[in-house]
């Protein structure tokens, strides 16, 4: 090989060049002979070679021809090295192209049965393929048409069997795509990157009419190429789909169709061959498109739902091809076509999709321009409207059989393809929907599918506590993370459920709002299995009005006019009416909890309503019992629904409230800030529910308060309550007086207070006033109701005003720390003591009242509020002003007959103790009002009474410790030593067990607070002593240990108060170490624990005295 | 049949001080509007359609807002305050500022009352300085019309209400010719008078402490007839120009009815037994055909103007009802019963108004 590598140029010097090689071969057929003359071949340059392809392909093909069995390498060696040469020039003369196009078909048969491939290597294969391909590309335009004359067929026949056979069979994936391509290449209607002939007209029409010959055979094959074996690999099942679609596209092309076809006179002597020959006439296109059709079925089924993407691509590029060239002929597979098409418009693969759009973009336009071009072509759009719509219709049909019956991966492209055609007919869609058959047909659709499963038992069970309302309301984000997800009887899937809410969405865009609130809520009347389906429905229909979350490509038949029709005073009428019937009595007040519970609710219904003169109200027209219905009992008064409500029952109430509140977002987010004046009937209802007890209700409603934050512009919660208290006061001050009637307005107090800050406090006055009011009218029948909404409200305030109760809780530390830290200085205790003694006899006081200057400043103070007048007594801050109001009536309600009341009035009571402890002349009073009941409670009531009493004596204690001091020692702390003192020997014997019973946490309470209490209230020895003794016995290590340690915080405390004297006790008990005394002249000490055994008291005295002394 | 008591449709709060005295306005403009005079000298626009305060105006120096009315148009505002000042209010505009006062000198409670006399005149009548006096000015002139004062001591002027007869149809017959002009271009144009006894001259109607009415010509200066309605002082009336008849509320049980007969003169009728003591506001629709009461005892009676047959109680207010007012609404249905209260709310009702075209 010579090393230039500049390439042979001059034909002279080429002949010269590659004359022995092809001698040689002639002579000699090898593969060493060819592959000589290969090697030589790429010396030469493309134009030289042209000139020389007929003397250099001639040795090559006497290779081939020779007769005989050939060496697969040779054949392979010489295909290679004809695939260079044809590469590389053109075939000018028909000749060549027909002797190398039926010589390499022999290559590929078999030699036994030309219409079976040959049992040859896949590379010889591969090579005779890639030649093939060369030599039909290389093929000039004026002879390449000779191919497809009628006396080719035979020929042409061949070897498209031969290539499908290879496509179809073959096992190398490689081959199959060789073949697929040739056979591409052979109708030339390849897709590769040379440079091709672009066939007339009349030449396309030539083609397609030899074409037509071989369509039905050539169509089966590769629809069973493209449904065959999945493993085959995409690329495989493209090609074959880009030959079926362009074989397709060209034989059945419309415009080669529509000029009549000239009368092909075919020469008398093809002979046998005329039978081949296929007239396209109109009964021949019709049966063709007719079993096309039942291909194409097969086909998209297969492929639409393939899992790569670009076998969905190339259905797409089919079905678009196919569309835009032969539609016409093609008659029944355009609706299949057109369906493939709607199916792919929601493809997961962006690529996919986009592709899908502009082909549906294309299909419209060309469907509009058509209509609006040729006056007799009017109907063409109208069909293609009917089309879909019919098509449309008939899934909507089929939709719930669909759904109950395949899998989640088929309902998923079902309900695609359903959305896929509400988008393509876009604001056609009003159009479609006003046939009543439609629009009955999609409804009916989307309300079985929605069907929700409510059997879930655990949603009743669920309670929400103020406490983790508090939590929430700290951000959005924290809701929507509890947010149950819904679970529907027949898809799981939450792929589904976003279509299908897209699909709800996309009605709601294009189609007329008011036709279709109307519809739906007519379903919602109807009946009530129907009614949440055609709530969630409405909700998104809404949000679609409004044109959230829907994907608003300008696609479908709309053309240039935009088609969004709702304007927004429209939409906020449908919303309006919407959320009447939403928040109607009947509708909104479901029962969520089941009987038990639901008692005290039928307690409020023995308060009979204030029957006044007869006065026309319009909320009584709602009124009109649906027997479907469960109403809450505090309507119908006897109704028996109540006790037949069954778990289901309540399930799919909560799921209706729910969806209703979450409705109501949804409504929010469609009107924005057009939002705020539907705020006056809305928010009350929603707050209604944000105190419902049922967890899932509660939190939907609070995740809706944010959401309607959010669109009314309010930064948070707190905010969208404030600036709309006026709203809820309102309501909540009418409701309060119609208390039988509503009895939620205490919760929407409740929650108001919850969420809400002090500013709210001068609006919330009034309404504090007509809750004492409501109560103060009926103890026995509201107590229960109201305690809630006083705790809630006293809990408010306790937050909004941090009071000295908590001031105290810090300020004692520092106390405490300083009298640790004291270093006993004798000298200064002396003479402090000196200084006393001489102060008690008169000695030193002008001196001392000199020394004391700097404490008038609290003087002062004192004068200014003495300036308001003697008699005036400073205005009160209003929020002490309800304090006082509310603890006057926990005084009564202390010693209500319920248990549970009590309780929870006892709370009350402390948090009013909290809140009031600011000003101590108002505390003070209330304190002496509410002792005797706070007494019984705490020395003759239940243990959980007793419990909650002592917090909150403690917590009197550390806010008036000297007023309680007296009583404290006299009433109280006997009884307690007493019952400590009793219980002691029982807990010290107990198993693990005790720590269960009451007893046991009474005594801890008691521990627990004791100390406190009586550092606080600095009580005298003789009370210590006795709280000592009675403490003693917990010191043991016999007792639980929760309870030693609530004892040792006890000893803690009195240790702060009198460190002397509890050392010296101490000690008594169990002496570590002996005292030698610091002069010989003090008299050794004797304490009565020296010296005595480890015993059970030992442990935790070391501890003490290690702590507190050391 | 008997209907549960209604409860208000609305109750706008934040008034911040008693509600001595309401007035509506909803003609005209898309925004119906209710004002509202408070014990703490604010004067409350409310905007019936957001339910909140739209504006409000301080104009009295702290001093309590007793009366509001609105000239014509909503755009202007009169209003009367315990500081001796009547403030008339430009609110074109979202304006809020006093363009012009009226010094009364009168210490009492006594509403003022207005009358159009003639496009873009108005009669203002107030109570005076002397305890029984009652002064009549013209406006926007401010020039005085007169003064009336009792012969006899009757006390203080507690309530007054100037009015005309509103002579919708003249009856021809009554027409006098009075003279013939002719016009340079030839027309004939004749004037007519009518009779002097049916002439329109404005009239006063006036309470005294000592529960005397007194109906006063203001043309003619004189005192047309008196009649002891109450033995407490009245501290409310209203009266229907169109059926002559009025209605008068004092401190006791009783509601006053009473004519005015052809030769006007006042003629009480059987009175109205209330089960609480004390009125301080009447008030007669529009269409004459319900009469609404604010009491004492925190309630609204509402009553069927004719033959004041009681219709209903409205219980909402924990306080003194101390005004009441209905809504001139164009669509009947639309139209509200106002109540303010000394508990710092006003209370909307919708009532008796479904039907209110059918009668």
């Amino acid at each position: 090989m010579p090393p230039t590598m500049a390439q042979i140029s001059d034909p002279k010097i080429a002949f010269a060049y590659l004359r022995p090689a092809c001698v040689l071969l002639t002579r000699e057929p090898s593969v060493a002979n060819v592959e000589t003359v290969s090697g030589q071949l790429k010396d030469i340059n493309d134009a030289t070679l042209q000139q020389l392809q007929e003397y250099v392909l001639f040795p090559l093909r006497f290779v081939l021809k020779v007769p005989g069995p050939k060496k697969d390498k040779l054949v392979q060696a010489v295909a290679e090295a004809m695939s260079h040469i044809l590469e590389n020039t053109c075939v000018q003369s028909w000749e060549t192209l027909h002797n190398l196009f039926s010589e390499l078909c022999l290559c590929l048969c078999s030699p036994t049965d030309p219409g079976k491939p040959a049992d040859t290597s896949e590379e010889l294969k591969l090579a005779v393929l890639r030649c093939l391909d060369a030599l039909l590309h290389a093929a000039y335009g004026d002879i390449v048409f000779k191919l497809f004359e009628p006396i080719m067929l035979p020929g042409l026949g061949a070897a498209i069997s031969l290539l499908l056979a290879l496509g179809e069979k073959e096992k190398s994936r490689e081959v199959q795509a060789a073949a697929l391509k040739c056979l591409q290449a052979l109708i030339l209607q390849c897709d590769c990157t040379q440079v091709h002939i672009v066939p007339s007209l009349e030449e396309r029409r030539a083609i397609g009419s030899t074409m037509a010959s071989f369509l039905p055979g050539l169509t089966t094959a590769i629809a069973r190429i493209i449904t065959g074996d999945l493993r085959q690999g995409h690329a495989v099942t493209v090609k074959a789909m880009k030959v079926l679609s362009s074989a397709v596209g060209l034989v059945m092309e419309d415009v080669q169709l529509q000029a009549s076809e000239p009368c092909k006179t075919l020469s008398p002597n093809l002979g046998k061959i005329t039978q081949l020959v296929v007239q396209r006439k109109q009964d021949w296109l019709k049966s063709t498109a007719g079993k096309l059709s039942v291909l194409m079925k097969k086909i998209i089924s297969c492929t639409s739902a393939h899992r790569h993407w670009r076998v969905r691509l190339e259905m797409v590029e089919l079905a678009d091809h196919l569309l835009a060239r032969c539609s016409r002929s093609l008659g029944e597979c355009v609706g299949l076509l057109l369906e493939a098409l709607v199916g792919a418009v929601n493809d997961e693969e962006p690529r996919v999709r986009e592709r899908c759009e502009v082909a549906l973009r294309e299909v419209s336009q060309r469907n509009q321009s058509s209509s609006g071009d040729i006056p007799g072509e009017r109907s063409s759009i109208q069909t293609f409207t009917d089309v879909l719509s019919e098509n449309l219709h008939s899934l909507a049909t089929s939709l719930p059989r669909l759904m109950r019956t395949s899998d989640d991966q088929k309902k998923l492209f079902v309900l695609n393809v359903f959305l896929g055609y509400l988008k393509v007919l876009g604001p056609l869609i009003s159009v479609v929907l006003n046939s009543a058959a439609h629009l009955e047909r999609i409804s009916k659709a989307l309300m079985q599918v929605l069907e929700l499963d409510v059997m879930d038992v655990c949603i009743v069970e669920e309670r929400s506590h103020s406490s983790t309302i508090e939590t929430t309301s700290t951000s959005s984000d924290c809701c929507s993370a509890h947010t149950q997800r819904k679970h529907f009887l027949y898809f799981t899937d939450e792929k589904i459920l976003s279509v299908l809410m897209e699909i709800c969405r996309t009605l709601g865009y294009y189609g007329n709002i008011y036709l279709l609130t109307d519809h739906f809520l007519d379903l919602y009347r109807q009946s009530l299995a129907y009614r949440k389906q055609a709530a969630i429905v409405l909700n998104e229909i809404v949000r679609g009005a409004a044109g959230i979350g829907v994907v608003t490509e300008s696609h479908g038949l709309e053309g240039e006019g935009h088609g969004h029709s709702t304007n927004k005073d429209d939409l906020k009428a449908a919303v309006m009416s919407v959320m009447e019937e939403y928040t109607s009595l009947n509708n909104w007040h479901l029962i969520t909890v089941s009987e038990e519970t639901n008692k005290d609710r039928q307690d409020q219904q023995l308060l009979s309503p204030p029957r006044l003169l007869s006065i026309s109200n319009s909320d009584i027209s709602n009124i009109n019992v649906n027997s479907l219905q469960v109403i809450p009992s505090t309507l119908g008064s006897n109704s028996p629904s109540s006790s037949t409500s069954t778990i289901h029952q309540l399930n799919s109430n909560i799921w209706q409230l729910c969806i209703q509140l979450e409705g109501i977002a949804c409504f929010s987010q469609a009107l924005g800030r057009d939002f705020c004046p539907l705020l006056m009937t809305s928010l009350y209802s929603v707050l209604e529910k944000a105190g419902e007890e049922t967890l899932l209700v509660s939190q939907a409603a609070l995740g809706s308060m944010w959401v309607i934050s959010k669109a009314c512009g309010y930064p948070s919660l707190k905010e969208l309550i404030n600036e709309n208290s006026d709203y809820l006061l309102n309501d909540i001050s009418l409701n309060l007086q119609r208390l039988n009637q509503h009895p939620q307005a205490p919760r929407v107090l409740t929650v108001m207070l919850t969420h809400s800050d002090c500013s709210l406090l001068p609006l919330v006055g009034d309404i504090v006033q007509d809750v004492l009011m409501a109560l103060d009218l009926s103890y026995d029948h509201t107590a229960a109701l109201f305690c809630s909404v006083l705790h809630a409200l006293m809990k408010a305030l306790a937050r909004w005003f941090p009071s000295s109760c908590n001031k105290t809780n810090e300020s004692t530390r520092p106390q405490q720390t300083s009298t640790d830290q004291e270093v006993l200085d004798i000298r200064q205790f002396l003479l402090d003591y000196r200084k006393q003694k001489e102060l008690a006899q008169g000695i030193g006081i002008e001196e001392d009242d000199t020394d004391n200057l700097d404490v008038p400043p609290p003087m002062e103070c004192e004068d200014v509020e003495h300036n308001d007048g003697p008699n005036v007594k400073a205005e009160l801050p209003s929020h002490l002003n309800i304090t006082k109001d509310v603890m006057e009536r926990c005084i009564h309600l202390l010693s209500d007959p319920s248990l549970r009341l009590r309780l929870k009035v006892l709370d009350v009571l402390e948090l009013c103790v909290c809140v009031l402890s600011e000003k101590e002349n108002e505390l003070l009073p209330m304190a002496h009002r509410c002792w005797p009941a706070l007494l019984q409670r705490l020395t003759a009531d239940d243990p959980l009474a007793v419990l909650r009493a002592f917090r909150v004596l403690c917590t009197l204690g550390e806010t008036c410790g000297d007023f309680l001091r007296r009583r404290v020692s006299k009433e109280v702390l006997p009884k307690l030593s007493s019952s400590l003192v009793r219980q002691a020997p029982i807990s010290a014997k107990s198993g693990p067990v005790y720590t269960h019973t009451v007893a046991y946490k009474l005594q801890l309470a008691v521990l627990q607070g004791l100390g406190s209490l009586c550092q606080r209230l600095d009580l005298g020895e003789a009370d210590l002593d006795a709280v000592c003794e009675a403490c003693l016995p917990y010191l043991s290590c016999r007792q639980p240990t929760r309870l030693q340690e609530a004892c040792l915080s006890v000893f803690r405390h009195l240790i702060q108060v009198d460190p002397d004297s509890f050392w010296f006790t101490l000690n008594e008990l169990h002496c570590p170490s002996t005292y030698t005394p610091p002069h010989p002249d003090l008299l050794p000490i004797k304490l009565s624990g020296m010296g005595r055994p480890r015993d059970e008291y030992s442990d935790n005295v070391l501890k003490l005295l290690k702590e507190e002394f050391d | 049949m008997s209907r549960p008591a209604p409860s208000p449709i609305y109750t706008l709060r934040g008034s911040g001080g008693p509600l001595n005295t309401l007035h509506f306005s909803c003609l005209g403009g898309d925004t119906p509007l209710l004002f509202s005079g408070s014990g703490s000298g604010a004067i409350h626009i409310w905007n019936l359609n957001s339910r909140r305060a739209e504006k409000i105006v301080e104009g009295h120096s702290g001093s309590s807002v007793i009366w509001v009315n609105s000239l014509q148009s909503k755009d202007a505002l009169i209003s009367q305050g315990r500081d001796m000042q009547v403030c008339l209010w430009d609110l074109r505009e979202g304006r809020s500022e006093p363009v012009d006062s009226v010094w009364t000198s009168s210490v009492g409670f006594c509403q003022c009352s207005l009358l159009d006399s003639s496009p873009g005149n108005y009669l203002l009548a107030f109570a005076g300085e002397q305890t029984e006096e009652i002064k009549i000015i013209e406006l926007p002139s401010k020039t005085p019309v007169c003064t009336l004062v009792p012969d006899t001591k009757l006390g203080m002027v507690m309530c007054i209400k100037l009015w005309q007869h509103i002579d919708t149809d003249i009856d021809p017959h009554q027409l006098k010719l009075s003279n013939v002009v002719v016009f340079p271009s030839g027309r004939l144009r004749l004037l007519f008078h009518t009779e002097p006894d049916s002439g329109p001259g404005p009239l006063l109607l006036a309470g005294y402490e000592d529960g005397s009415l007194l109906l006063w010509d203001v043309t003619q200066r004189s005192k047309l007839s008196q009649a002891k309605a109450h033995p407490e002082p009245v501290m409310c009336l209203t009266f229907d120009t169109k059926r002559l008849r009025g209605i008068s509320g004092s401190s006791e049980k009783k509601l006053t009815p009473w004519m005015l007969d052809g030769q006007n003169n006042l003629q009480l009728q059987d009175c109205v037994t209330l089960v609480n003591p004390g009125v301080s506001d009447l008030c007669i629709r529009d269409d004459g055909k319900l009469l609404a009461s604010a009491g004492w005892d925190h309630r609204v009676r509402v009553f069927g103007w004719k033959k004041l047959r009681p219709l209903a109680v409205l219980q909402y207010h924990p306080d003194m009802v101390l005004s009441v007012a209905f809504s001139n609404h164009q669509d009947p249905r639309q139209r509200l019963l106002a109540a303010g209260s000394k508990d710092q709310r006003i209370s909307l009702w919708s009532i008796y108004n479904e039907g209110a075209d059918n009668g």
